[in-house]
């Protein structure tokens, strides 16, 4: 029903898609994940020409929706959007919303509108709301409402822009029952999603969108369970990675101290790994200062929340002393507290770099 | 007694405000008023260290100036100010002539004139350069007049017996053309408003002369400094208005044969005269003698309520359409102003900023005088343009900041619907904005209501206007002043309730809240 084919899309210098080709065929559900700035949001926008795209065709039904003369208004009143920030019409109620655009395009006379619009209203569970504001809802009613007005013109295909993104994480899943009931109604639908879960199970297929273009699609089974690509397993595996380059014996340990909270605050890691970590750095930097001749150290930390695995890697030019052995003239203190605090170690040799791998405890 | 105790004041704080806009050259500080206020003037010698109040454009202006070096010239733009100005304290003394002070000193006795004469001029029709028949036929008219004994009639009864009637004049025949007479009724014996007619010396003997030519008399009464551009850019055909023959005024225009010959004076109040001996007026009436006096005078008698009433809805009718034609003009203004297209968004980007740039007055001069120099152009269509042009570049970028203000989710939300762009901002952007920018824009158009008060300058008569004429025939400075402020805020007030209505109108949850309390 929806092809695109060779799709690019640009702002100024900046190139946001670069070739992208699908199919989004009848009544088939497709989520769009990826991560934020793949370009997943412009693809939507393109497929209604919100965004124009730079080059490429996009053809609905078969016609050439880019074609000079194509009736634009008239393709959008088939394949209606809901927006990540709602965008209900601020001066009109709920059931105002729902009706102006069938009155005023369609032509429907108010009374068949409004009757249609309650029944809609039920359908998203509003039925009590028509006579609100758009100012006098929580986030999840204000997008239930903007779904129901994408229902009121009839669409044959409604595009999701990151639907859930602007709510309450307590308000995201009456939204996404909502989605599933016209999943399950056979709505063609497109949807831009950081919900994996919910892109796992309500879709037909799924494109994850890297680099500009769609980097790896299918089944929901091949995406989330095998993909295939490199870059797709990492989004997946929600590796989140932290680095930091130290170049100097006198670096700013609190800073360090600070960005490494800040990194295990946002993955809500417990108290107890974040204080493992920073006293892992800070040791093992100590064990490399009188060992380094020039005090380059590649630090990098890697959380995936799939699996819950909390690694610090620590990546050196590798000198003939290690640096777990302790020296003469040296209590031994400091390795022996490297070690009761990682819970493994291991020492990695490649092109001359030593690179240690330690794993905290997170649980 | 109360009544006086707290009128001057307030009219002291009007006339500081008209002394301080009427004067560009000389602005007198208040404080002026302890060091020169109270000595006694008994020659025009003494004047040379005082404030001598003046109408702008007149021989005074130009006298007093040269011949009292020292001394301060205020300059008011009618001669209402000036004696104003001499009655309340704000000048020293005024200069005018003989005739017209004599009718003010029979309405308000504290004026007094003092020591001579200052000079004696000939009174004559001022015609433009170009226009040699008119000034001939009006001297061979007037030689008529002379030898037939019409003239020394028109003496007798304006100057000396003081008459206020019109007497029956011979009406030219219909349909053989019109004469423009600049006038500036500042009051009888030359020129005053009765019954909402103009009446005096100078009427009259216009009316005569026009009959003389077969034309019919219309005329433009204005303010006397501004006569002459208007003659010589061809707004009037002829000056009628009390004007001194004078050397400097002949650079410009010719002077017909002088009319009449007047003596000027200088006055100033009664106490400061020599002569202070003067009995007082009796004892001023009580609050609500002094109110109904006043009532009858400046509002019922001659049925000036009428003068008022066309004054009113003059103004009513230039600040409404002027809002109308100021607004359509705005929004194509703003339109160009946003358009991707330079070609567009650069002259209105120019247009906001030279409109902005030019004081309102000196505007709708320019486009009365310049612009519509050659046309015969109604000078009320004149103030609807001049003020919908400044009241235009003002919404302009009140509507730019409006629709700037409304998210542009809403408006992509109604193009993703499937609306035009067009469609989009009518249905959805515009409402919003509407609502956003009522409160600013009925403040707008309130400035622009009192704005319009400077009509007069173009011979329009409106509210302010009909306040200064009334004030012309009455001599009563301030209740005229405190009847038309009030009056403007009534206008204002009605206005506002209006575009109050339109702002409840626009705002959805209003509408709900009257359904429920109905």
């Amino acid at each position: 029903m929806i092809r695109v084919e060779q799709l690019c899309k640009s702002f100024g210098q900046v190139d946001v898609l670069r070739d992208v080709n699908a199919e989004i065929r009848k009544g088939e559900v497709v989520s769009i994940i990826g991560p934020s700035g793949a370009g997943k949001s412009t693809f939507l926008r393109c497929l209604n020409l919100l965004d124009r795209p730079t080059s490429g065709s996009i053809s609905i039904d078969g016609v050439d929706v880019l074609a000079r003369h194509a009736n634009v208004a008239g393709v959008r009143q088939k394949m209606n959007m809901v927006f990540q920030s709602f965008n209900l019409f601020a001066h009109l109620s709920v059931l105002d919303n729902l009706t102006l655009a069938p009155i005023r395009l369609r032509g429907v006379e108010r009374r068949a509108a409004d009757e249609k619009a309650r029944d809609l209203l039920r359908l998203v569970g509003l039925a009590t709301m028509a006579e609100r504001f758009p100012d006098e809802l929580s986030g999840g009613q204000k997008q239930r409402v903007a779904i129901a007005r994408c229902l009121a013109m009839d669409p044959e295909v409604v595009l999701f822009d990151e639907p859930t993104s602007a709510l309450d994480p307590t308000m995201v899943s009456e939204v996404l029952a909502v989605i599933r009931r016209l999943a399950r109604d056979g709505m063609t639908m497109a949807i831009v999603t950081h919900e994996m879960a919910f892109a796992r199970d309500v879709s037909h297929r799924v494109f994850y969108m890297d680099e500009g273009t769609i980097y790896e699609e299918g089944t929901p089974q091949q995406i989330f369970e095998s993909p295939r690509k490199e870059k797709t397993r990492a989004f997946i595996h929600r590796i989140r990675s932290y680095h930091q380059r130290i170049t100097t014996v006198d670096y700013d340990l609190y800073r360090l101290h600070g960005e490494i909270e800040q990194f295990c605050d946002k993955h809500f890691l417990p108290r107890a790994a974040t204080l493992d970590l920073e006293l892992l750095v800070e040791e093992t930097l100590a064990l490399y200062k009188p060992i380094l001749r020039d005090f380059v150290v590649d630090l990098s930390i890697a959380y995936s929340e799939k699996s819950g695995r909390l690694e610090l890697a620590i990546e050196t030019e590798d000198t003939s002393a290690d640096p777990l052995q302790a020296a003469a003239g040296d209590d031994g203190l400091a390795i022996a507290v490297v070690r009761g605090t990682a819970e493994t170690i291991e020492v990695r040799r490649e092109n001359g770099r030593r690179r240690l791998e330690m794993t905290v405890r997170t649980s | 007694m109360q009544f006086i105790r707290w009128v001057r004041p307030a009219a002291i704080l009007i006339a500081a405000a008209v002394a301080c806009t009427g004067c560009g050259r000389h602005a007198a500080p208040a404080s002026d008023n302890a060091a020169s206020g109270t000595a006694t003037l008994s020659s025009t010698a003494d004047l040379n260290d005082k404030r001598i109040a003046v109408q702008l454009g007149t021989v005074y202006d130009i006298y007093a100036t040269k011949t009292f070096p020292g001394a301060t010239v205020l300059q008011f733009p009618t001669f209402q100010e000036v004696t104003l100005a001499v009655a309340v304290g704000k000048a020293d003394a005024g200069l005018s002539d003989m005739d017209t002070l004599a009718e003010v000193m029979h309405a308000n006795a504290n004026l007094v004139p003092f020591g001579k004469p200052i000079f004696s001029s000939p009174v004559a029709a001022g015609f433009a350069k170009k226009n040699a028949a008119n000034r001939l036929a009006f001297n061979a008219f007037l030689k008529s007049i002379r030898d037939n004994g019409v003239w020394r009639d028109m003496v007798d009864r304006w100057m000396t017996r003081r008459s206020q009637q019109m007497p029956d004049l011979p009406e030219p025949a219909a349909g053989s053309g019109t004469l423009v007479v600049g006038i500036s009724s500042g009051g009888f014996p030359f020129s005053a408003v009765q019954n909402n007619e103009l009446a005096g010396f100078d009427v009259e003997l216009a009316r005569r002369f026009g009959a003389s030519i077969g034309k019919k008399v219309r005329f433009a009464d204005q303010e006397f400094s501004g006569l002459i551009a208007a003659l010589v850019s061809g707004k009037i055909d002829v000056i009628i208005a009390d004007m001194f023959d004078t050397e400097e005024r002949r650079k410009q225009i010719d002077f017909s044969d002088p009319y009449f010959e007047q003596d000027s004076v200088a006055f100033t109040i009664a106490s400061r005269t020599a002569a202070a001996a003067a009995p007082r007026a009796p004892a001023a009436p009580s609050f609500l003698d002094g109110a109904r006096i006043s009532f009858r005078n400046n509002i019922l008698l001659e049925r000036r309520y009428l003068l008022i009433w066309d004054g009113l809805k003059t103004t009513a009718i230039i600040a409404v359409l002027a809002t109308l034609f100021g607004t359509a003009l705005g929004a194509l203004v703003c339109y160009m102003r946003m358009s991707p297209l330079a070609v567009l968004r650069v002259p209105a980007r120019i247009y906001i900023s030279i409109l902005r740039g030019i004081p309102v007055l000196v505007l709708l001069m320019l486009i009365f005088y310049v612009v519509f120099a050659s046309v015969n152009v109604s000078p009320v269509l004149v103030a609807v343009i001049a003020f919908g042009m400044n009241f235009a570049a003002y919404v302009s970028e009140m509507f730019r900041s409006g629709i700037e203000g409304v998210d542009k989710g809403q408006s992509e939300a109604g193009i993703a619907m499937g609306f035009t762009r067009t469609q989009t901002f009518v249905f959805i952007v515009l409402p919003q904005m509407a609502r956003r920018i009522l409160p600013v824009y009925k403040g707008e158009f309130i400035s622009l209501v009192k704005m319009t008060s400077i009509v007069g300058y173009i011979a329009v008569q409106d509210l302010t206007k009909a306040g200064d004429v009334i004030r012309s025939r009455t001599f009563d400075p301030f209740f005229p002043l405190i009847m038309v402020a009030v009056l403007y805020f009534v206008i204002a007030w009605v206005l506002m309730q209006g575009l109050g209505k339109l702002e409840r109108s626009t705002d959805p949850k209003y509408r709900r809240r009257a359904a429920v309390t109905r």
